[in-house]
């Protein structure tokens, strides 16, 4: 067991703005803060029990029939899930709609299972899905605020009580920039942070 | 050969062990699946019924949008309709209820599944989407194109046309069916 497998996902191999795996979801539910976050969540829960189960199977599974042994594993637990969040949690479901069917072709799952779950011990390979999907939710949550905040003037939590989930920006919420809602400000923006990304990486190295 | 066969059968292992915990998973949460589903129905149901008494339902075939009636009554006289409805979402199909009166005018809108992109599509389900529908139909058309909104209205569905285009063209074609109905 080593720790460094956990902290490494959340900045050093951030799989958004390092690793650049699993881009469709972070361009397309971050439009707002709520959304990223139950995404997050179903992506934190799918990748632990994929890369546990992957892992365990390390050394039953062939080879040359690793990809479809995988995907068989990952598209059965976005199933489940799909089915328990349907059942016990609608409305989670319900604000995920077509996303959450959509975790079975994120890359980062399939990406981890390959490149670190199919070498690694169980206990290794959890806190590897752990910090990875700690460092995705960051990252997409990163996106989703700034998406929000600028392209509606809103942060969309969840409701609670009295409040209503909803946060609005002054000036913003009158005034949106529409453009960063909508497909190509997504593009703009994760260009702009990855640019940001790499400048500090590069001064870092010298 | 028998390394094939040795591969074909670990593949198969996983593939019906991750049928199996399929159909368990299926088992525990369909019937609470269902149960929800027909609660939401009946809610909505509900919702878009303005008052008026809930008549039986009656299946439509055929119809290239409708696919239910229910007869809502004031007593003895039909006060109107709600039609079960459904359109060509940009996620696929989209399941809407409305309620007409018997001139064809929509009373209430409400959602009841769909698969639209959310923070674009997905806003139809916000409350007041359905406010720029209701009360057309009869004297005035149920506005199928953006050009027929409000400017404010108009920019609301910005990124979302196929979205508002396909409820709209589904309520339309409920507001003929409502007609044609003509208070039977």
């Amino acid at each position: 067991m080593n720790i460094k497998e956990l902290t490494k996902g959340i900045f050093k191999e951030n799989p958004v703005f390092v690793i650049v795996l699993g881009l469709c979801p972070v361009l397309g539910v971050s439009t707002q803060v709520s959304n990223a976050i139950g995404m997050s969540a179903g992506v934190l829960f799918v990748l632990l029990f994929s890369n546990i189960i992957i892992s365990a199977l390390r050394n039953i599974i062939p080879d040359s029939i690793h990809i479809p042994a995988y995907i068989v594993v990952i598209a059965s637990l976005v199933r489940i899930t799909e089915m328990l969040m349907h059942a016990f949690a609608p409305a989670v479901n319900a604000a995920l709609g077509v996303y959450l069917p959509l975790i079975v072709v994120n890359c980062i799952i399939l990406g981890r299972a390959e490149a670190f779950a199919s070498k690694n011990t169980v206990m290794d390979s959890a806190l590897d899905a752990i910090g990875m999907s700690i460092g995705f939710a960051l990252g997409l949550t990163l996106i989703a605020l700034i998406r929000e905040v600028l392209g509606a003037g809103t942060i969309t939590l969840f409701a609670l009580g009295s409040f209503n989930g909803v946060i609005e920006v002054p000036w913003l919420v009158d005034n949106p920039f529409r453009v960063m809602s909508l497909a190509p400000g997504a593009l703009l923006l994760m260009g702009f942070l990855k640019a940001f990304f790499d400048w500090k990486a590069m001064r870092k190295a010298g | 050969m028998t390394k094939h066969i040795r591969f074909a059968f670990i593949l198969l292992a996983i593939c019906a062990l991750s049928a199996a915990a399929l159909a368990i998973t299926n088992a525990i949460t369909a019937p609470v699946i269902e149960i929800q589903e027909e609660e939401n129905r009946l809610a909505a149901l509900k919702a878009v019924s303005s008052g008026f008494e809930i008549g039986d339902q009656e299946d439509i075939a055929g119809n290239a949008h409708v696919t239910f009636v229910i007869r809502l009554l004031d007593g003895e006289r039909i006060g109107g309709y709600i039609l079960g409805l459904k359109g060509a979402g940009y996620g696929g199909e989209m399941a809407i209820v409305a309620s007409y009166t018997t001139d064809g005018e929509i009373l209430r809108v409400q959602l009841l599944s769909h698969s639209e992109t959310p923070g674009l599509g997905k806003k139809a389900e916000n409350e007041g989407y359905m406010d720029k529908y209701e009360g057309t139909g009869a004297s005035e058309p149920v506005p199928t194109n953006k050009s027929m909104l409000s400017s404010g209205d108009a920019a609301a569905v910005s990124g979302s046309t196929v979205t508002f285009t396909a409820i709209a063209k589904a309520l339309e074609a409920g507001s003929v069916y409502a007609k044609e109905l003509g208070g039977k």
